[in-house]
């Protein structure tokens, strides 16, 4: 129970630099966290082959390819929006209410604690071996389904970022630092 | 003595509120990104949580939640792959991606 508490600090601590944190790369390392602390939470929910996972493609690939797009498009520090100045208290408000809302209806509601005998019968940890048999029988149509939208990604990603044949001598991040003025006569 | 699953929930909740504050409140597209992945997370937490407090009532299936969280982080990578490309996209177009700027797609 004291390990849950930690590692729940973590994640919420994780989770509040994710909203709050003014540099980019802050916040995506508070996420890195967050999802480090959520594969610990997979271990403690006997599903240790999605904490693997977790760690692997989310903490790893998906994480290094946000920190590659935030450092490749610089994205600079905002100031908060002027316009729409109730927007911010108004959805912290909101959404803090919904989620004590939640946590609190779901605290309430006491359900019996998993025995652990019954939990290794059923999961046995959540090995690969398990997932592999479910994703190969109930989910298999899913299973296929979701090889050809990673396929589709991939063809995707590939073209939107390249780029058309007359402005590749002219990128438009080397035509913004030769005109400044570009971003005024931007609508805003 | 394992940790009840309600606590899980909870805390996954709270993640998805914070979460989804970051969507509204964020002004940098990657960064409304960043909060949805936290959302999406968020989400497999509570399924992962419900597959084990399947085996109270003798739910010989309950694996198959862990299942659907391996398909749901596919997809999230595919997501990601697809969103980030857009945003590089929609960068090298408008040298921006404040979402304040690039509002003129709503109808």
């Amino acid at each position: 129970m004291i390990w849950f508490l930690i590692v729940a600090a973590l994640a919420l601590a994780g989770g509040v630099l994710v909203v709050t944190a003014r540099q980019p790369v802050h916040a995506a390392l508070g996420l890195v966290g967050t999802l480090l602390a959520v594969a610990v939470m997979y271990v403690m929910l006997d599903a240790h082959f999605l904490a693997a996972i977790q760690v692997i493609v989310y903490a790893g690939a998906v994480m290094v390819l946000f920190l590659f797009v935030i450092m490749l498009l610089n994205v600079e520090q905002q100031p908060p929006t002027t316009r729409w100045r109730w927007l911010r208290p108004t959805a912290w408000g909101l959404g803090l209410l919904g989620a004590v809302a939640v946590a609190g209806t779901v605290l309430s509601q006491r359900r019996p604690v998993p025995d652990q005998a019954a939990v290794d019968a059923v999961l046995q940890g959540g090995d690969a071996e398990r997932i592999g048999t479910v994703l190969f029988s109930e989910y298999l149509l899913a299973f296929h389904l979701v090889a050809v939208l990673l396929l589709t990604g991939v063809v995707a990603a590939v073209s939107l970022v390249q780029r058309d044949g007359e402005d590749r001598e002219r990128p438009a991040v080397a035509a913004f630092e030769e005109d400044p003025g570009m971003r005024a006569s931007e609508p805003a | 003595m394992s940790v009840p699953s309600e606590y899980f929930v909870a805390l996954s909740a709270v993640l998805f509120g914070l979460g989804a504050v970051g969507v509204v409140t964020r002004r940098s597209a990657i960064l409304v990104f960043l909060s949805i992945e936290m959302m999406l997370n968020a989400a497999n937490l509570a399924i992962v949580a419900f597959a084990r407090q399947w085996t109270v009532t003798g739910g010989v299936h309950a694996l198959e939640g862990q299942g659907a969280v391996f398909i749901v982080l596919a997809v999230a990578a595919a997501e990601v792959a697809v969103g980030l490309g857009i945003l590089v996209a929609i960068f090298r177009h408008r040298v921006t991606t404040d979402v304040d700027q690039l509002a003129e797609v709503r109808a």
